[in-house]
């Protein structure tokens, strides 16, 4: 980890009719770090990750910089481009596919994505074998390889979490925005998944930024905590500061 | 609107062609002397008569495409495809409109006719009888087929492939696509195009086989007549829609000729009752599969490629194989 930002959001909102769901929000995640983001229900997080990867537009007025480059007028898939991949908090497969169809989909520039090339098998088919095996590969890391033939219908909600993961990962992000990764998931693959995580981190140098509720597993694994409460950052800290402090609790009891 | 386009741009185009070729007056394409000239023209120049016509769908398939192109910003605003039909009824009634009352496109109301086969000539080499008109349309309708089944093989190989993948998951879960680095528009713009620039080819098919590109054969049946195809076979499914389109087109001649069959049997009969009862039947049908089946008659089909065949997809409950590049490839899965 570096001291170095790979995110920088200053000042954005988003409302919804009268409900402001993220009131002028700045933070800064740190290049190569484990950042949680933690608050109640309905305090905004996950509007806030759309936000930052382009899912919802934000309100006119602030920035966000990624990597060094102005991102908020950029479409979604252009941010994703860049290297900012994300998962969603309801997972979000494609259905009528296996799991690893659906990681095949992640690889870009495949030769076989253009509609002129298509058609020609030969042209794509050694590239295609070569993304199944990394997809592979990359379940395998995952723990979930003994899914890939199965329909996305077929697994559960957890697997559902694993394999969105595994899709995120395959183009190797700088930058991961994690919905929730662990709800839904049997508490000793939480903590598997955390260890994923950490791995993915140390062998790559992938930045991770974490929406989670479970805060016993999360704070074992992160640099630093934002805590959100009604649309705003009110804290941020270490997660052993961050844990002794009253405002937390007070922000979860909803004073 | 793209067939009709097609059709029309078609004629059009081999109307002002061929008498340029064969260094005739071009004139008023309209006139009835164009006309017979066009067609004492395709029956002497066999060459000129075939390149005329193969210039005519190419521009076809450009004008579709323009038009397609053109169309996918309106319907990249739509979520749901059922107003995408809509925006497309809705343009081909506007495209009908326009032509009807606008001479200098197709000559109007009136259309354009004498558009021969581009296999007109050869009845100089037939004995006189009926085979002098049948030869001709016979070897034109083959071609059609053969086209036909080129773009069948092209859709098929399209589908089966990752471009055919990048399609289903644009189309199931946009924001989870773009999550990917996917450009949805860009995908739909494509799309858009190249079923259009099908359309467009389909058009002047068409009008080079009945011999006259005339706006009422661009009524809004027509779309609904393709969509009633689509909904019918199942329009995840490239067999489904070929399914789809034999069974209405032969409700539609089948109603057509026995129409006029049972008129010349019974002559008390109405045969309008018969030949236009098929778009009471086509309604009947649409409406019975939108209530009871909205995913048509067969199922979407899967996107095979090796991801598919190669670790033993598509087999319940497959046992993961920790070799994969040693098991066999299942031979080719493509279809058509
Ligand atoms: N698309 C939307 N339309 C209207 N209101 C929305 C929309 N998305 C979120 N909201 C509202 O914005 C607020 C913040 O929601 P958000 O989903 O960001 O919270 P969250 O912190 O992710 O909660 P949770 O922990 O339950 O996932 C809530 O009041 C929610 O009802
Ligand atoms: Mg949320």
């Amino acid at each position: 980890m570096t001291d170095e930002p790979i995110l920088l959001v200053n000042g954005i909102s988003k409302s919804f009719g009268g409900v402001k769901a993220v009131e002028g929000v700045s933070l800064s995640v740190k290049k190569g770090s484990i950042t949680g983001l933690i608050g109640p229900n309905g305090s905004g997080k996950s509007t806030l990750f759309n936000l930052i990867s382009g899912a919802e537009k934000k309100n006119p007025g602030g920035s966000i910089e990624f990597d060094g480059k102005q991102i908020d007028a950029l479409p979604p898939h252009k941010r994703s481009e860049l290297g900012m991949g994300r998962t969603f908090q309801t997972p979000r497969l494609f259905p009528g596919m296996t799991v690893l169809e659906n990681t095949m989909v992640a690889p870009r520039g495949q030769k076989g994505e253009r509609p002129f090339v298509a058609p020609l098998r030969r042209r794509w088919e050694g590239q295609e074998v070569e993304l199944a095996k990394k997809a592979k590969e990359q379940m395998t890391r995952l723990e979930i390889d003994k899914l890939y033939g199965k329909l996305t219908s077929e697994i559960s909600g957890g697997q559902m979490k694993l394999a969105q993961l595994s899709n995120a990962l395959m183009e190797d992000p700088k930058m991961l925005l994690l919905d929730e990764p662990t709800a839904g998931v049997a508490p000793r693959l939480a903590q598997d998944i955390f260890q994923s995580i950490t791995n993915e981190r140390h062998e790559r140098g992938t930045t991770f930024f974490i929406i989670e509720h479970r805060l016993e597993v999360l704070f074992k694994h992160v640099d630093t905590v934002f805590v959100m409460h009604q649309g705003r950052i009110i804290m941020e800290d270490k997660p052993e500061a961050i844990v002794k402090d009253k405002r937390l609790a007070e922000a979860y009891l909803g004073i | 609107m793209f067939f009709g386009l097609g059709g029309v741009v078609g004629a059009t185009v081999a109307a002002d062609l061929l008498p340029l070729f064969s260094g005739a007056a071009v004139g008023n394409i309209c006139d009835i002397s164009s006309r017979l000239s066009r067609e004492s023209i395709a029956l002497a120049y066999p060459a000129i008569s075939v390149s005329v016509w193969v210039i005519a769908l190419a521009f076809a398939m450009l004008a579709g495409g323009i038009m397609g192109l053109v169309a996918s910003y309106p319907a990249l605003r739509v979520k749901e495809e059922w107003f995408l039909s809509m925006i497309l009824l809705v343009g081909g009634e506007t495209f009908r409109i326009v032509v009807t009352n606008t001479p200098e496109i197709g000559c109007g109301f009136n259309g354009l006719d004498g558009i021969t086969t581009p296999f007109y000539w050869l009845s100089n080499y037939l004995p006189s009888g009926p085979l002098q008109a049948e030869v001709p349309t016979g070897l034109y309708a083959a071609v059609i087929v053969l086209l036909a089944i080129g773009c069948f093989v092209f859709a098929q190989k399209i589908c089966n492939s990752p471009y055919g993948r990048l399609l289903k998951s644009v189309r199931d879960d946009k924001v989870a696509a773009e999550a990917l680095a996917k450009d949805v528009s860009r995908v739909r713009k494509q799309i858009m195009v190249i079923g259009s620039i099908m359309a467009g080819l389909a058009g002047a098919l068409y009008v080079y086989y009945i011999g006259v590109a005339t706006p009422e054969d661009y009524i809004p049946a027509l779309t609904f007549g393709i969509w009633v195809m689509m909904i019918l076979g199942g329009y995840a499914n490239n067999r489904g829609l070929l399914l789809g389109a034999f069974v209405i087109t032969m409700l539609d001649r089948g109603s057509l000729v026995s129409g006029i069959a049972l008129e010349s049997y019974f002559p008390t009969l109405n045969s309008n009752l018969i030949v236009y009862g098929r778009y009471m039947v086509e309604a009947v049908i649409l409406l019975l599969l939108l209530v009871f089946r909205r995913k048509g008659l067969l199922p979407e089909t899967r996107v095979k490629t090796k991801a598919y065949t190669l670790f033993d997809f598509g087999k319940k409950n497959a046992k993961p194989s920790s070799q994969p590049a040693e098991v066999p490839p299942k031979g080719d899965a493509t279809t058509g």
